[in-house]
């Protein structure tokens, strides 16, 4: 609440008609109210932090900010290694473990919700980048162009530098806390409180918080979803929230829904294709993967996205290699946990699994063209 | 930068540092002006050059001005001082609405004009300083004041960090003098300007961020009609929304300076309490209505030249403050709408003559409540994206929408219920009061508690660096 400019009468502002302004200060012991204050909001930050800590939450763990994105698309210069694509590859890759199986550490771009569209656009635009591009693929994504986070390539340009200071000093409240995370704040919690919904009203399904980043946006799914029965079925209910519908769409084998899919996917492959040959004619290369599902997604991907009309003629047009998961044995029989992603311990398995796949798919694509 | 960021906090210790260390006094201010400077840059370094335009081309035709007796020539300049502030202020700011209306009048016309693109960054805050310069060469003009005598404490004046992006904007008088002389907070000031900034930053941060804008998004964000409940919970927690964030900043920027020593005058004076909409300006961004007052309605005639006149210049004034507000034409309604309640409410005090009655509290209340209804109905041109959007606004909030659809929960209008009754109800309380005098009378425990709390709240919620609104204006 503003402060009035007297302390003696009420009186309304006409502060113009004075050329002094006065700001009166109320009379009361200022120094020790503040000490006080300070160390009673200090008591109960401990007290907030412990909670949290009690309640899955660790320090370490990174808001998945535009700003971080941006440090990393910062690094994707000259022959660097990207990920790309959405929150498969985010969560099933392990930058660790891909570094010890290769040597080689790539940057982490992938954005959840959003097609790889966007970020292969602004890579294919960089005249710096000349590196190899793995685009993660879920279908419903990579093939609709739907982008949840396609404004972070344009807010993280236009980046400005109070935002880039403001970044780099939160990092290290983030490195030493947990409560520093979206879903402790209050406003969070008031949005997800149980009240009673008003008629007519369907309950609110947005998506949870999954992850854990850390600093170079390495991820894992948080272990609330893995070990909490009850948060688990909650995620996987907001997945089918989404999901439900579009299968529904789908019921009948002669919906129009169908053929507008299929117009969608091949422009799609197109302007993908014009894409990776601006990247290619630099020198660098991009290959596609196709990350584990099951359950709800599998019926969806497989009904929308039939593997020839997406998967295999994306590899096709686009003169492209791709590791597809069930091609291979050595790709399959992790825990997915919620149809979507795999858990940390499977993550690192699966990297280290499909690390090998990839490059001797790229070797062989080489010899090949070397021959 | 923005006041609610970590970035503003490190700034800030370290400008209060320097401004503490044992500096000659003239070396203080040139750290303030070079900390300004950054913190403008801090959005966008090239801006800065609009700040030395405004500040040198101000300088110099005021004492261009003072030195000339001749009218002409110092209409002349006075012209030339008002043509570089307002072409800055409308290339950036009107240049696109003015091409896409001179398209939309061609094709009218039945000529097909391809507008070239028009991707131009507005500057933040380039109304706020634009108005202040002006106000100075218009003050030397009108020979209200005297040219500053110092380049230095006149560029601090027109970049000075706390009010430089969203005001209060500030007369020359009021704060070119208060360079003159060093300026160091007392201890009581400066533990009174921390408390100034923690209200501040708990009005934007925790309940104009938090709790109010996402009923006021999910309203204002749905793409239909709304069930009444919806349209009114979003419009009346953007009347929340508006009033925390704006008055939040300004009581921030208040706070900020008087840690530094300075004294900024008052923005907002419990606003939703106005019985009536004279009153409603005088307790609203006053340093803006003021502004209009002194610099726009007064010289255009005031209500000195007859009552036609008067509602005339009345309409003129708001709906060239509306303008001000961005370059859209729900901003010119917004503005009209003003200018109407000032015109009609003009037109009944001098219809109806005083009665006993109109003393009574029912019915101080009843009309502090129908001015509140109809501010809010200015509101809905204030946010609405859209003319369409706003009357679907309005005939959601009657209830006579077509296919109206609940978008809120219970989790919206809720907590937005809770803190615009607060809000009203504080806003009466304070209504002839001032809150030194409640705070002096308060006990200490209560405020230290309720110090803690804002702390608190503040830490927990972390702010998301969310830009004030403001800010675009």
């Amino acid at each position: 609440m503003p402060s009035s400019t007297s302390s003696s009468k009420p009186q309304l502002a006409r502060p113009f008609d004075d050329d002094v302004v006065r700001r009166p200060v109320p009379e009361r012991p200022w120094r020790g109210l503040a000490i006080i204050s300070v160390i009673a909001t200090i008591a109960l930050m401990v007290g907030w932090e412990l909670y949290w800590r009690a309640n899955w939450h660790i320090p370490g763990d990174f808001k998945n900010t535009t700003s971080l994105w941006a440090e990393q698309r910062r690094n994707a210069k000259g022959d660097a290694t990207v990920l790309i694509g959405s929150s498969r590859i985010l969560f099933d890759t392990d930058l660790n473990v891909w570094e010890n199986t290769v040597g080689v550490r790539p940057i982490q771009l992938a954005l959840e919700g959003t097609s790889p569209q966007p970020v292969l656009a602004d890579l294919a635009a960089d005249e710096e980048f000349n590196g190899l591009v793995v685009v993660g693929v879920t279908a419903p994504l990579t093939f609709s162009g739907y982008a949840y986070r396609g404004d972070v390539i344009e807010e993280a340009r236009n980046e400005a530098p109070f935002e880039r200071a403001g970044h780099v000093l939160w990092m290290q409240l983030e490195k030493l806390f947990a409560y520093t995370d979206e879903a402790t704040r209050p406003k969070t919690m008031v949005f997800y409180a149980g009240l009673p919904l008003r008629e007519g009203m369907r309950r609110r399904m947005e998506p949870r918080k999954l992850e854990i980043m850390n600093a170079d946006r390495n991820t894992e799914m948080w272990s609330r979803v893995v070990d909490d029965p009850a948060y688990q079925q909650l995620a996987r209910d907001v997945w089918g929230n989404s999901v439900g519908p579009m299968l529904e769409g789908l019921k009948d084998p002669n919906s129009p829904a169908y053929g507008a899919i299929a117009e969608q996917t091949n422009k799609i492959i197109a302007e993908l294709g014009a894409d990776i040959e601006k990247i290619r004619a630099r020198g660098g290369d991009v290959v596609f993967a196709r990350m584990p599902y099951d359950g709800l997604y599998e019926e969806i991907e497989e009904k929308a996205f039939p593997r020839e009309k997406a998967w295999d003629k994306l590899l096709a047009e686009t003169n492209s290699i791709g590791v597809h998961f069930k091609d291979y044995e050595a790709l399959q029989g992790f825990y997915i946990v919620e149809w979507s992603h795999l858990a940390p311990r499977d993550a690192e398995a699966f990297t280290a699994a499909f690390v090998p796949i990839l490059y001797e798919q790229m070797d062989t694509a080489t010899g090949a063209s070397a021959d | 930068m923005l006041f609610n960021s970590l970035t503003f906090l490190v700034f800030f210790a370290i400008v209060l540092a320097l401004h503490n260390a044992p500096f000659p006094w003239r070396m203080k201010k040139f750290n303030l002006l070079i900390a300004s400077y950054l913190f403008y840059a801090a959005w966008s370094p090239p801006f800065v050059i609009l700040l030395w335009i405004s500040t040198a081309v101000d300088w110099k035709v005021a004492q261009w001005i003072h030195r000339s007796d001749d009218t002409a020539r110092r209409r002349f300049i006075l012209i030339l001082s008002m043509a570089t502030n307002l072409g800055i202020l409308g290339y950036f700011k009107y240049g696109g609405f003015l091409l896409e209306n001179f398209t939309v009048t061609m094709a009218a016309m039945g000529v097909n004009y391809q507008a070239p693109d028009w991707n131009i960054i507005l500057p933040v805050g380039i109304s706020f300083y634009t108005f202040q310069t002006m106000a100075y060469s218009l003050d030397v003009y009108l020979k209200r004041a005297e040219p500053a005598k110092s380049l230095l404490d006149f560029s601090l004046f027109v970049t000075f960090f706390p009010q430089l992006v969203a005001g209060p904007i500030v007369r020359p008088s009021q704060l070119v003098p208060q360079f003159a002389t060093p300026k160091k907070a007392t201890p009581p000031q400066f533990y009174w300007g921390l408390g100034l900034i923690t209200i501040g930053m708990f009005e934007k941060i925790v309940l104009a961020d938090s709790f109010l804008a996402p009923a006021a998004d999910g309203a204002f964000g749905a793409a239909g009609a709304l069930a009444p409940l919806d349209a009114w919970t979003g419009v009346l927690a953007f009347s929340g929304q508006i009033f925390f964030d704006f008055s939040g900043y300004s009581t921030i920027a208040i706070g900020t300076a008087l840690c530094l020593g300075f004294a900024l005058p008052n923005n907002f004076l419990y606003p939703y309490a106005a019985i009536g909409f004279s009153d409603f300006w005088r307790r609203w961004h006053i340093s803006l209505s003021t502004w209009l007052r002194d610099y726009l309605y007064i010289p255009i005639g005031g209500n000195k030249r007859g009552r036609i006149r008067t509602y005339v210049n009345l309409m003129i004034t708001m709906l060239l403050g509306g303008l001000w507000h961005g370059a859209s034409w729900t901003f010119v309604i917004w503005g009209g709408l003003h200018g109407l309640y000032l015109s009609v409410e003009r037109m009944l005090r001098e219809a109806i003559p005083e009665q006993n009655w109109f003393r009574s509290l029912w019915f101080k209340i009843a009309m502090a409540l129908v001015t509140y209804f109809l501010i809010n109905i200015t509101w809905v041109f204030f946010r609405a994206q859209s003319f369409d959007q706003a009357m679907t606004m309005l005939a959601s909030m009657a209830g006579i929408a077509v296919e109206p659809e609940k978008v809120l929960y219970l989790n919206e209008i809720v907590p937005a219920a809770i803190i615009i009754a607060g809000m009203v109800a504080t806003h009466w309380y304070l209504r002839m009061r001032s809150m030194e005098d409640v705070i002096a009378a308060a006990p200490k425990w209560l405020i230290g508690v309720i110090w803690t709390f804002m702390l608190f709240m503040l830490m927990i919620t972390q702010g998301s660096d969310s830009a004030f609104i403001y800010f675009q204006f």
